[in-house]
């Protein structure tokens, strides 16, 4: 009998043992899912796509200067920032939602433009994208953001990294290492949102950052 | 003899008392104790006078010309003040709301005393920036429109340095890089203090740092609160401007904003607020905005006659 007791009391803390070790694993391997490696190769991946969605939104912001972000994990709601001369206004919508239409017309945003920007920037996990203010030599110059979203990110426990592009009208200056610098004659590294940007070509830039925007 | 003692010590009790009474009725009469205002065109006209300003030997990084647009577009557009992007400036830049629209003389007047001397006092507070502070002014960059606006750099940067609270404990000295850090972090009850104390509001607020306020109908409140002052929101940041999509993050207060106007559409509330230099409408549900409002402050002007 007390053999019996002590076998199944040693059992017991095997299994507690095995479930400890399966969850520690589990947790490893969700938190190295990271691993993968982002860089600029998951720009090249999706170059033209890229390229058309910064073309389209330029050509639409040029009209109507307005941000669009996907809020949700599955890429079905957005949130559209748009702004006048006097107040940015910021409304949710679902991405087939008949409101989010109506408000385009409502502002005088290209309702066929925007909503194939949405289906691009969708088709890529594109999940933000608006044009940044930024200073060379007290002069004010555009640039264009745009935030990819690894499918990895909803895990628990992972650190939910973006891979994000920089759009430049002008050609830019680079260290030797092809880190973004200030200007031709600063040599100091240009920040954009706290982040270092690096080269892929003389106009276009990227980084990894743990905010999207 | 023991009673004259007794009696000359009472008699000198009496004089202090009498001396007392005297100066703080006084006191009263000082308007010491009223919200000094002014307006906005008492402002233009001031600033218009000065053409050109000096380059100042405090303020080794600040090139006069821009400092003195800055401080035009902030009187002629009180809502263009910046606190830069990625900054820690949002309680400063919210509560800038109260003299860039009550009291713009008195604004324009400190900042142009502090440009040229290196120092300047506001009621009973005497600015007095470190050397780093002095160094720091107009070098901050990378910051969007808070690089070429060198006179909110140092009006930021000077309330930093001043006022104390106890996020600032262990980072207390600036250092390049702190406008991000700790050291310009702005607690909610310093935020209330500042204005007290710079401005003489009377401020009535609720809800602390990590306890929400307990208002069953934040609409009612706040939309109550609105008509009779200013009031400014202590809320959580990256709930209503999300940057991540973590799965796991607790509700904490990270921003301060003006609220210019609230509104019930439906079931939904949409709220005007200000930051960033300009004004955001957004529409949210009740239950949201509970959720992010860890702070409402209401300021009222005191006025002697009332």
């Amino acid at each position: 009998m007390v053999f019996l007791i002590a076998r199944k009391k040693k059992l017991m803390v095997n299994k507690i043992k095995l479930g400890l070790f399966l969850l520690c694993t589990v947790l490893l391997i969700s938190s190295c899912n990271n691993s993968k490696k982002i860089s600029s190769a998951s720009y090249f991946r999706n170059e033209k796509k890229l390229d058309s969605i910064q073309q389209s939104y330029n050509t639409l912001y040029g009209h109507v200067p307005f941000s669009l972000e996907f809020t949700d994990n599955a890429f079905n709601e957005i949130a559209i920032g748009i702004a006048t001369d006097s107040i940015k206004y910021i409304y949710q919508f679902g991405i087939n939602e008949k409101r989010l239409s109506d408000t385009l017309q409502k502002y005088d945003l290209n309702i066929t433009g925007v909503k194939h920007l949405i289906t691009q920037m969708k088709s890529i996990h594109c999940t933000w994208i608006n044009n940044l203010a930024y200073f060379e030599n007290d002069k004010k110059k555009m640039l264009t953001y745009i935030s990819l979203r690894p499918v990895m990110a909803n895990l628990p426990f992972t650190n939910s990294k973006y891979f994000i592009i920089t759009y430049f009208k002008q050609p830019q200056y680079f260290d030797s290492e092809g880190r973004l610098l200030a200007g031709r004659k600063l040599r100091k590294l240009r920040q954009i949102n706290n982040e270092t940007f690096r080269r892929i070509n003389d106009k276009v830039c990227y980084t990894v950052s743990e905010k999207f925007r | 003899m023991s009673l004259n003692r007794t009696q000359q010590f009472k008699n000198i009790i009496l004089i202090i008392s009498y001396c007392y009474c005297c100066i703080t009725s006084v006191k009263g009469f000082d308007n010491s104790d009223t919200t000094i205002t002014s307006t906005r065109e008492q402002a233009i006209a001031y600033i218009e006078k000065i053409k050109v300003l000096q380059k100042s030997s405090s303020w080794p990084n600040i090139k006069p010309d821009l400092f003195l647009a800055n401080l035009k577009s902030n009187i002629y557009n009180p809502l263009s003040i910046y606190e830069g992007s990625n900054t820690n400036f949002c309680g400063y830049a919210a509560l800038s709301y109260l003299p860039l629209h009550h009291d713009p003389l008195g604004y324009a007047k400190f900042m142009i005393e502090l440009f040229e001397k290196g120092k300047a006092s506001i009621r009973k507070e005497k600015f007095l920036p470190s050397l780093a502070v002095h160094n720091a002014a107009g070098l901050l960059v990378f910051k969007g429109t808070l690089d070429i606006r060198p006179a909110d750099q140092l009006w930021f940067l000077c309330l930093a340095d001043h006022f104390k609270g106890y996020l600032n404990y262990f980072n207390n000295n600036f250092q390049p890089g702190d406008e991000d850090r700790m050291w310009a972090a702005v607690n909610y009850a310093k935020f209330n203090r500042i204005i007290k104390r710079l401005y003489n509001y009377k401020v009535e607020a609720i809800g602390a740092d990590l306890i929400r306020p307990h208002v069953n109908n934040l609409y009612e409140y706040i939309s109550e609160k609105l008509t009779s002052g200013t009031v400014f929101l202590f809320l959580d940041n990256r709930y209503l401007t999300k940057k991540q999509h973590s799965n796991f993050r607790p509700t904490i207060p990270t921003h301060f904003v003006t609220v210019m106007d609230i509104i019930k559409t439906g079931d939904l509330i949409t709220l005007t607020y200000w930051d960033y230099g300009g004004k955001t409408l957004q529409q949210l549900s009740p239950a949201f905005l509970k959720k992010i409002i860890f702070g409402i402050s209401h300021c009222t002007q005191k006025k002697t006659d009332g």
